[in-house]
């Protein structure tokens, strides 16, 4: 029974090391990511000048279209993430001030995302590679329920975020494969879809009354003199539940609603996401409302 | 409580613990120990089953000791068949009555007569079909005098209950199992050795190969209406992977658990894709079913001694039935009329022993011929498991239909986020680990022990699909 126990402590040990290692292994290369999404690109940079960053969900990702905005002589980039909540969208904002950043305008797209304060897995994780390496992510997660495991237990982030960091991941990092994230700088444009879902039900959602992060990214921009724009973006004349726009200007009555502009389902993609065509609309009347003075 | 799972992984040490420093002085406190850790972990499913797990155990503890202590064929046969009619009425009840119901009235509607079938809405307790096939299989054997009843209840509840089969086997035989929980078990370094090295074997064919197979398989099966012939091809194949890594993984762990607590179970798995002939695959294959469908269906309907109709409806009825048993669905039966279909020309031509001896290749024609036979046997069971994964058996045929029809051979994009070619490297050398080690239970045991334990650690922890987590297939029949 010894010799069994000191080979289970070998094994163990086995694990322990090769856990760390791996851990080494898998951030050292995230830690050379250039071109493979947002969040990696915006770590790995240095200081930047931006007269508008345009943050949020999908929602953000797809509507704002940038080069717009560069026509316009503004320099920018559309951060905005599909499937991030703004946990994420605050993660992102702090990153780019502690790389000091020198931002005009931040456009925060707040309108499905005030519903919850939690973290988007699938987003979340892409920060993770980076938690030893970055006081402020650390801070960020530090609050979250699961944060100890993927602190202390080494490779464990990797492992349970294997679809987003795992061997993948890692391999076409360590290639610099390049993935379409940061083109159009940061703009996601969307097609028509015969099939999209046109029809939405939001009825059940309700607007936190003080959602945690939506006001942590509002304090930031205020502390770093950054002029914050928040807007809610358009959803398709479909949607059941269209009051709760209201409840989101009535708990937060700074946030600009928009969800109006754009109504004809020709111009969307699916329920909450226009085409490009119905992007560039709206974008136009951003632009015309809040930078044509 | 999966076996990949860290419930588990706290489960089984304290098991262990208890078991070899704390319950270790005589067989009894041993095998009392095992059974309420046996019944904590089935009742970790759903603890009301649990009852039915103990009453099924009592009926076939009982009838076989009144099977044995019958003085008139009468009564023997009452009991044999109160435990075969309560078993089987079981299963029948928990796993066929709806789909019987509904299939009867489905028929009745096409015949132009409306019918509404009366569902039970019961879920089907865990593992029902392997401890049912236990006791079938025990109370058989004392009918037919093959073995003697087992007196102490504690013993034969082990022998059914026992944790590392309980839920998906392998079936064990009372011949087997009985007699090792008999006696008192010694510490046996080696063995307890072979069996963590089994168990982390398993869990590579789990995570690495079968969960991550299932991904791409799962992107081209509820796709297939959008999928060209290349990637119907590599999706049949990947569900043959994650079929394989995941019940033989599964049944590696249970076999490598059930070491740990010196307690061997009956190999359930021999590499059956190197097999080179369908034959010789249901040799390979889920052994221990196999095995139990021979002794207690095929061979007991004349098996292959009758007449030249006798052993095609007895090639039907236990391949039939065999599919049958893994649930209640047409797709099933369609998995196992297939295979039948495969082995009647083996058997009728009196080749179906052809191929008993150990694959050996050379440099010579033979061995282009052995490798032929492997690939052609790979792809009729891959065919036929389109049948056991499509949902419908007109699924199944479309799938088949386009894979021929589709005649594109591109590279496709998956709605998994990868191209349907990627995996292929990994199964590849999967292939290769298990070819070089065909003639071992499993390939980490042996010379660099440590060496090998640490590629397959690492392989589970930087290949492993965790995120996007499997139950084991054979749980659900």
């Amino acid at each position: 029974m010894k010799g069994f126990l000191i080979y289970i402590a070998k094994i163990i040990l086995v694990i322990i090391l090769i856990a760390v290692a791996l851990d080494g292994f898998y951030t050292a290369i995230f830690m050379q990511s250039k071109n493979r999404g947002k969040i990696e690109t915006v770590f790995n940079s240095k200081a930047q000048k931006y007269d508008v960053v345009v943050l949020g969900s999908s929602r953000a990702n797809n509507h704002f279209v940038s080069q717009m905005f560069e026509d316009k002589g503004l320099k920018t980039f559309n951060y905005g993430m599909s499937g991030g909540h703004l946990f994420e969208a605050s993660l992102m904002l702090k990153l780019m001030i502690e790389r000091k950043y020198a931002i005009k305008n931040v456009i925060l797209e707040a309108d499905l995302n005030l519903a919850n304060d939690h973290q988007a897995e699938g987003i979340c994780a892409l920060f993770l590679p980076y938690i030893h390496n970055s006081n402020i992510i650390k801070e960020h997660f530090s609050n979250e329920e699961n944060f100890k495991e993927l602190y202390y237990i080494p490779f464990y982030r990797y492992i349970k975020f294997d679809a987003k960091i795992g061997f993948r991941e890692t391999f076409f990092t360590a290639i610099h494969k390049k993935t379409n994230s940061l083109d159009n700088l940061g703009y996601y444009p969307l097609e028509k879809h015969k099939n999209g879902n046109m029809k939405n039900n939001i009825v059940n959602l309700n607007p936190l009354p003080h959602n945690k992060y939506y006001e942590e990214i509002k304090n930031i921009c205020k502390a770093n003199n950054i002029n914050f724009i928040a807007i809610m973006t358009p959803m398709c004349e479909n949607v059941v539940g269209m009051n709760y726009f209201d409840k989101v200007k009535k708990a937060y009555p700074e946030i600009y609603n928009y969800e109006n502009v754009v109504v004809e389902n020709q111009y969307f993609s699916s329920c909450g996401h226009m085409t490009d065509e119905g992007a560039r609309i709206f974008t136009a009347r951003i632009l015309k409302d809040f930078f044509e003075k | 409580m999966f076996f990949n799972s860290l419930a588990f992984a706290i489960f089984l040490p304290i098991v262990f613990l208890l078991y070899w420093f704390v319950f270790n002085k005589t067989k009894s406190s041993q095998n009392a120990l095992l059974i309420v850790a046996s019944y904590y972990f089935y009742s970790c499913w759903d603890w009301r089953f649990l009852f039915l797990l103990v009453f099924s155990t009592f009926l076939d503890y009982y009838t076989g000791i009144q099977i044995e202590k019958g003085k008139s064929e009468r009564s023997r046969k009452f009991w044999f068949w109160l435990s075969i009619l309560v078993n089987l009425g079981f299963l029948g009840i928990f796993k066929y009555y709806n789909f019987f119901a509904t299939s009867f009235s489905e028929l009745l509607n096409s015949a132009g007569i409306k019918a509404s079938p009366i569902l039970l809405e019961v879920i089907l307790p865990v593992g029902i079909s392997f401890y049912t096939f236990h006791g079938l299989s025990y109370v058989i054997d004392i009918y037919y005098k093959r073995i003697k009843a087992e007196y102490n209840f504690v013993d034969y509840s082990l022998f059914v209950s026992y944790f590392p089969l309980l839920v998906a086997g392998p079936i064990e035989r009372a011949t087997h199992l009985l007699p090792q929980v008999k006696v008192k078990r010694e510490f046996d370094f080696e063995k307890a050795k072979e069996g963590l090295c089994q168990i982390i074997w398993g869990l590579v064919k789990k995570v690495v190969i079968a969960d991550t197979c299932a991904t791409y398989a799962n992107a081209i099966f509820d796709n297939y209406t959008a999928m060209n012939s290349f990637s119907l091809i590599l999706g049949a194949v990947y569900f043959a992977f994650q079929i394989y890594g995941d019940f033989s993984g599964y049944s590696d762990i249970a076999l490598g658990v059930s070491k740990l607590f010196g307690l061997d179970l009956l190999r359930n798995f021999n590499y059956p894709y190197f097999s080179r002939d369908i034959a010789e695959f249901w040799r390979r294959w889920h052994i221990s079913l196999s095995s139990w469908f021979r002794d207690y269906l095929y061979i007991p309907l004349g098996g292959s001694k009758g007449g030249l109709w006798m052993k095609i409806r007895n090639t039907f009825i236990i391949f039939v039935v065999s599919g049958f048993w893994h649930g209640a669905n047409w797709t099933y039966l369609a998995w196992g009329f297939i295979n039948a279909i495969y082995f009647l020309p083996l058997l009728l031509s009196n080749s179906n022993r052809n191929n008993m001896d150990a694959i050996q290749l050379k440099f010579n024609p033979e061995s282009v011929r052995v490798i032929m036979s492997i690939i052609y046997t790979f792809s009729l069971t891959c065919i036929a498991w389109v049948f056991f994964r499509a949902k419908t058996i007109a699924d199944a045929v479309l799938y088949l239909k386009r894979m021929i029809l589709s005649r594109d051979f591109s590279f496709q994009y998956l709605d998994n986020e990868r191209y349907n070619y990627e995996l292929l490297l990994i199964l590849g050398i999967f292939v290769l680990i298990e070819w070089n080690n065909r003639t071992k239970v499993e390939p980490l045991s042996g010379k660099r022990n440590m060496l090998k334990v640490a590629f397959a650690i690492i392989a589970i922890m930087a290949f492993g699909t965790f995120s996007d987590y499997k139950e084991f297939i054979y749980f659900q029949f």
